[in-house]
């Protein structure tokens, strides 16, 4: 059964967004679907499939999607509004703490750790999302291509993006992808 | 105009984020640091862990970075236009999705999109963990030690982080 108003949908966001620590989309499948039963399983991963395959944020991206579904364009903006305004306010309470402490050593050594930590997430999640690709060679050379401009050899992704998107999709008609 | 210049180029970004967030990190980091010169590579780094450790939509590094550059305003405005673009564009597409979701061009773009998004986090990950133009490989270490921890264990990836930061004071400091 959907929100039946607007408030609902803005505290259902909010929810959402407050509670995710650690990554927004296993909060969002228990806020929508086990909560507050807004959406069946099968409903969330036609929402959420079609956001991946969007620009954007994937949850930023559902919210405008499914508030529009719900109540048009300002159901729209009320859930983007939800999602984004608490954990804005935590992150920047969080950025404002750290450059109160800025000025240790220790506290700037931990938190780079923290970020190197980060980007170790990255790398797993780049290695788990390839492994169902790596059947195909031509992938392969799309994720080491698209590493090396990038990654090492710093070329812009206004450059990269359309060029590479342009290549594989001649790839993929040709069902090499 | 620093606040027009980050509009612009972050509302560019977001039409091209495939796989959200992670994708754009290298060339936010790009053009925030090698090319403005708005914050330094380290900055960079820490405002990204910042932002993993923060609850909430992992797209808010964004506002930080915004708020790196131009204040409390750098942070709207950033976190406004990474997210406006791509949500028209949502807005937009959804009532097209399930006559083309079928659509052979339609697969084949997605196809095409999966491989250069998993080239893009990889990216991210690299770039992040080598902030400047020698490799430290303690950075290294870490990120490496994570990624494998990630892959090996269904561990809660907040408890990573948290070691990150330990192994941060230990190494770093």
């Amino acid at each position: 059964m959907p929100p039946r108003s607007l408030g609902e949908l803005f505290l259902g966001f909010l929810a959402i967004g407050t509670r995710s620590f650690g990554g927004v989309l296993p909060w969002a499948y228990r806020v929508m679907v086990e909560e507050r039963g807004w959406l069946t399983p099968e409903d969330f991963t036609e929402t959420i499939g079609l956001c991946q395959f969007l620009p954007g944020p994937n949850i930023g991206n559902a919210s405008v999607v499914l508030g529009k579904r719900w109540f048009g364009i300002r159901g729209s903006i009320v859930a983007a509004l939800g999602l984004y305004t608490l954990p804005l306010l935590w992150v920047l309470t969080f950025a404002m703490l750290y450059s109160k402490y800025a000025a240790h050593s220790t506290v700037r050594a931990m938190v780079t750790g923290v970020g190197a930590a980060g980007a170790g997430l990255f790398i797993a999640t780049a290695i788990k999302l390839a492994r169902p690709l790596a059947k195909r060679p031509a992938t392969l050379v799309f994720i080491a291509g698209t590493f090396l401009a990038v990654g090492v050899g710093r070329v812009s992704l206004l450059f990269v993006m359309p060029v590479s998107l342009l290549l594989a999709y001649g790839a993929a008609r040709r069902a090499l992808l | 105009m620093i606040l027009l210049e980050l509009a612009l180029y972050f509302g560019l970004l977001s039409c091209i984020a495939f796989g959200g967030l992670p994708s754009v990190v290298p060339e936010m980091q790009r053009f925030v640091v090698d090319v403005k010169g708005w914050a330094s590579a380290e900055d960079f780094i820490r405002l990204f862990a910042i932002a993993q450790a923060a609850p909430g939509p992992n797209i808010l590094f964004a506002s930080l970075v915004g708020w790196k550059v131009a204040g409390l305003a750098g942070a709207l405005v950033a976190l406004a236009s990474i997210c406006a673009p791509a949500a028209v564009i949502s807005w937009w597409v959804s009532t097209l999705w399930d006559k083309y979701r079928q659509a052979p061009w339609r697969i084949a773009l997605q196809r095409a999109i999966a491989p250069l998004v998993v080239g893009l986090i990889l990216s991210g990950g690299y770039v992040l963990a080598t902030p400047s133009p020698v490799p430290d490989w303690r950075l290294w270490v870490i990120a490496g030690a994570t990624a494998t921890t990630m892959l090996a264990t269904k561990v809660n990836p907040l408890w990573l982080l948290a070691g990150g930061g330990v192994a941060g004071v230990l190494l770093l400091s």
